[in-house]
C-alpha cells in the first residue's frame, strides 16, 4: 500500500489542505506548512506557480503571481520540499503541478528529485489520462512508488472513469463543481451519490476539492468522502495574512485545527 | 502497466504537436464538440448553410488584387493580395465564427464565448451572436482593450458583454485564460468560439477547416488570372488562423514557397517580442503542445507586439509541425518595421491594412526584391486597420494638425 493510501482509513476522513509553493518566499511557506500539518492536516497539498493556471480560479492565481515575483526554478522547489518533509516526514507530501514547468525539467529528472525531496504523489490538472505524455509520466513515477493521481469532476462519464482508472493510484480527487478553484457556498445535491459511483469504480479512496471552505461543508462532505482538500481558503488566509508571519501561522493552525476536527471520525 | 487505449494517439496530432491536454472539466464538451463537427463536416445542409452565409453574409468570395502601385514601388516580384479585409466585419475571423456559430447551433448551446486580442474575432463573434440570437461575452486583456477601444464598443454594440481581464499581463494569453475558465463553469450551455488555430484538440483542426476557404479561393483566382500559381505566399502569424488557412491549399504545391511573418517587437529579450518560432521550445499552453516561449523553469514569458492581434507567446500546432518539416518558413518583422510597411501601403495603395497584415507586407517588400520582377507573391490581406488608425496615429506621432 502506498504512504499516501494508508492515510485513508474506513473509520475517519482525512483534511488535505494546499499551499502555493513560494507564497509569499520560499521561506515563509515552509512555515505555512508546519503550521498546517501541526493543525491536523493529513496530506499536504503543495501547488508550484505556473504562470497560466488556467483550471485555477482568482485567489490561487494571485498566489502564483506573488511566488513568480521571487525567482524561479524548480531546484528551489525541490528543496522547500525537501525542508517540509524533513520537519514532518510521516506527513505524505503531493504536488499540484500544470504539466509544463515538469515536461521542461524532463520527466525522469524530475520524478527521481521529486522522490529525494519527500513527494509521494502527483496531481496535473491539464495532463488528461489520455495523451502519449501520461504513459511516460505514469511509468516514471510508478518505478519510484510516487502515486499518479487524478482529477474526476460532474463531466466526467463512466467509460473516462474506467479509461483512467489504468493510470490511477493513491486517491481520486473528485471536483465537487463545475468551474474552477475557488470558495463556493452551495454543494451540489449529487455530490454524494458521484463520489459513492466514483468509489465503486476506482477502489481507491475518493476526496473532494474545489469549492470546500467552511467546517460545515467540510463536515457534511466528509460523512460520504474519504477526504476533503481545500485550497482557496487556505490561500486566502495566506493572502491576508501573509505580511505578519506570525499571526498567519497562527491563523492557518487554527483554521486546519477547526476543519480537521469537524471531519468524521475527527471530532474533537 | 497500462491497459490497451482507447484513443488513436495521432488523432489531433500533427506530427509532435497537438492533442488535448485541457483540464477534465472540458474534456467532454471536446469530445462532443469534436463528435458534432465529425458529422457536421460530411452533412450536405450544413455545408450548404455554411456556403449560404459566405457568399451572402460575409461576402466571399473575397477579391484577389493585383497591387499595381506597390509592385512598382517595390521594385520587384508582383504583389497580390487575398482581400480579408473586405469581409463583413472586416476580417478573416468572421470565416470561422460563422462555421463554429453553426456547430453551436447544431449542439443546442445558448451562450457563446470567445477570446480576443486586437478585437476582430471579438467582433466576429459579437457579430454571429447577434445574427444567431447567442448571449455573448467576450473576454480582452485590459491593456488591449486601451488599444483597440473600437471594436471594443462595436462588440458592444453588437449585444456581446465585454469582460475585461487584468490578470497577467492584461493582453491575448490572460484573456484565454480566461475564457477557457469561463467555459469551466459554464460547460453545459456554453460554447467557446476559439478564435485562432490553437486550443485543445480539435479547435485547431476545425479553425483550419473554416479558414481554409481563403487559401482554397486564392488557388483558383489566381490560377484564373495568371494560369499558374504564385511563387511565394507570405502571411502574418500570431496564433495562425489567417496563415494556416491560406497555406493549406498550397501545402502539396511544392514549388510554391510559404512565409509565416511573427512579430519581432522592439528586441529580441524575452519579453519584447512574439516570436515564437525564433525563441519558443516545446512546451504545453491553453490545452495544446506547442511552441512556447517560456523561461527557464518552464514559465510562460509575456510577448509583445505593437500589434495586439500577434501578442501571443504560443503558436497553433500545425504551425510547430510546418515550420518543423520545414515546409513553412518564419521570419520575423519589428514593430517599426510594421507601422512603415502600415504608412506605406496606405499611401501607396489606397488600403488601410491591420497592423498584423503590415508585419506580412514589410517582409513581402524584401522578398519582391529578392526574387525579382519575373516572380509573383500573394500576400494574405488578413484584415483591415480602421481599428488600428488611433494607436498608429499616435505611435508614428501624427497629431491632429497633421491629420488635417
Amino acid at each position: 500500500m502506498s504512504a499516501i493510501k494508508s492515510v485513508f482509513s474506513d473509520s475517519k476522513s482525512a483534511f488535505i489542505p494546499y499551499i502555493s509553493l513560494g507564497d509569499p518566499n520560499y521561506e515563509l511557506c515552509v512555515d505555512w506548512a508546519d503550521a498546517l500539518i501541526r493543525g491536523g492536516a493529513d496530506i499536504l497539498e503543495l501547488g508550484i506557480p505556473f504562470s497560466d493556471p488556467v483550471a485555477d480560479g482568482p485567489v490561487i492565481q494571485k498566489a502564483f503571481k506573488r511566488a513568480l515575483a521571487n525567482p524561479f526554478s524548480m531546484d528551489t522547489i525541490l528543496e522547500t520540499t525537501e525542508k517540509i518533509h524533513s520537519l514532518h516526514p510521516h506527513i505524505p507530501l503531493v504536488y499540484l503541478t500544470y504539466f509544463n514547468p515538469i515536461f521542461h525539467y524532463g520527466f525522469e529528472r524530475f520524478a527521481e528529485k521529486a522522490k529525494i525531496a519527500g513527494i509521494q504523489g502527483m496531481i496535473i490538472p491539464d495532463l488528461p489520462y489520455d495523451t502519449p505524455e501520461t504513459d511516460e509520466l505514469f511509468k516514471s513515477l510508478k518505478r519510484r512508488g510516487v502515486d499518479l493521481i487524478h482529477l474526476v469532476t460532474p463531466a466526467t462519464p463512466l467509460n473516462r472513469m474506467k479509461g483512467i482508472r489504468d493510470f490511477a493510484s493513491g486517491f481520486i480527487y473528485y471536483v465537487t463543481s463545475y468551474g474552477v478553484t475557488g470558495e463556493r457556498k452551495s454543494i451540489s445535491a449529487d455530490l454524494e451519490d458521484r463520489i459513492k459511483t466514483t468509489k465503486e469504480v476506482f477502489s481507491l479512496p475518493v476526496s473532494a476539492g474545489f469549492g470546500i471552505s467552511a467546517p460545515d461543508q467540510a463536515k457534511e462532505i466528509s460523512g460520504y468522502a474519504d477526504g476533503i482538500i481545500i485550497g482557496s481558503a487556505v490561500q486566502r488566509i495566506i493572502e491576508e495574512n501573509g505580511s505578519n508571519p506570525s499571526l498567519c501561522r497562527k491563523k492557518l493552525e487554527e483554521y486546519a485545527q477547526s476543519i480537521s476536527g469537524s471531519l468524521r471520525g475527527k471530532n474533537l | 502497466m497500462a491497459k490497451e487505449r482507447s484513443f488513436t494517439e495521432k488523432e489531433g496530432y500533427f506530427g509532435d504537436f497537438g492533442g488535448r491536454y485541457s483540464p477534465e472539466i472540458l474534456t467532454e464538451a471536446l469530445i462532443e464538440l469534436e463528435n458534432t463537427y465529425n458529422k457536421l463536416r460530411k452533412d450536405k445542409k450544413f455545408q450548404k448553410d455554411l456556403e449560404f452565409y459566405r457568399r451572402n453574409y460575409i461576402g466571399r468570395p473575397s477579391p484577389l488584387t493585383y497591387a499595381e502601385k506597390l509592385t512598382k514601388a517595390w521594385g520587384g516580384a508582383k504583389i497580390w493580395l487575398k482581400r480579408e479585409d473586405l469581409n463583413h466585419t472586416g476580417a478573416h475571423k468572421i470565416n470561422n465564427t460563422i462555421g463554429q456559430a453553426l456547430i453551436a447551433k447544431a449542439m443546442g448551446k445558448r451562450r457563446i464565448i470567445a477570446e480576443t486580442g486586437a478585437g476582430q474575432h471579438g467582433v466576429a463573434t459579437a457579430t454571429v451572436g447577434a445574427l444567431f440570437e447567442f448571449e455573448t461575452a467576450i473576454f480582452m486583456g485590459e491593456e488591449d482593450l486601451r488599444r483597440q477601444k473600437l471594436n471594443a464598443i462595436r462588440m458592444q454594440m453588437l449585444g456581446a458583454k465585454v469582460i475585461g481581464v487584468s490578470s497577467g499581463t492584461a493582453t491575448l494569453k490572460d484573456a484565454t485564460s480566461e475564457a477557457m475558465r469561463d467555459w469551466a463553469l459554464n460547460v453545459s450551455n456554453t460554447h467557446y468560439i476559439v478564435g485562432s488555430v490553437i486550443g485543445p484538440h480539435p479547435f485547431p483542426t476545425i479553425v483550419r477547416d473554416f479558414q481554409k476557404v481563403v487559401g482554397d479561393e486564392s488557388k483558383k483566382q489566381f490560377k484564373k488570372e495568371n494560369d499558374k500559381l504564385p511563387d511565394a505566399v507570405v502571411a502574418c502569424v500570431g496564433g495562425g488562423s489567417n496563415a494556416m488557412g491560406m497555406y493549406y491549399a498550397f501545402l502539396n504545391d511544392k514549388k510554391v514557397k510559404l512565409y509565416g511573418v511573427e512579430a519581432g517587437g522592439r528586441g529580441s529579450s524575452p519579453g519584447e517580442h512574439s516570436a515564437t518560432m525564433l525563441f519558443g521550445k516545446t512546451g504545453f499552453l491553453h490545452g495544446t503542445k506547442t511552441l512556447v516561449i517560456q523561461d527557464d523553469g518552464g514559465q510562460v514569458v509575456p510577448a509583445h507586439s505593437v500589434s495586439a492581434g500577434l501578442d501571443y507567446p504560443g503558436v497553433g500546432p500545425e504551425h510547430a509541425y510546418l515550420h518543423s518539416s520545414g515546409r513553412v518558413k518564419y521570419e520575423t518583422v519589428s514593430d517599426q518595421g510594421a507601422l512603415d510597411a502600415f504608412m506605406e501601403v496606405c499611401r501607396i495603395e489606397g488600403i488601410i491594412p491591420a497592423l498584423e497584415t503590415a508585419h506580412a507586407f514589410r517582409f513581402a517588400k524584401d522578398l519582391a526584391k529578392e526574387l525579382g520582377k519575373k516572380k509573383d507573391i500573394l500576400i494574405c490581406l488578413s484584415g483591415r486597420g480602421d481599428k488600428d488608425v488611433a494607436e498608429v496615429a499616435r505611435l508614428v506621432g501624427l497629431s491632429q494638425g497633421d491629420l488635417i
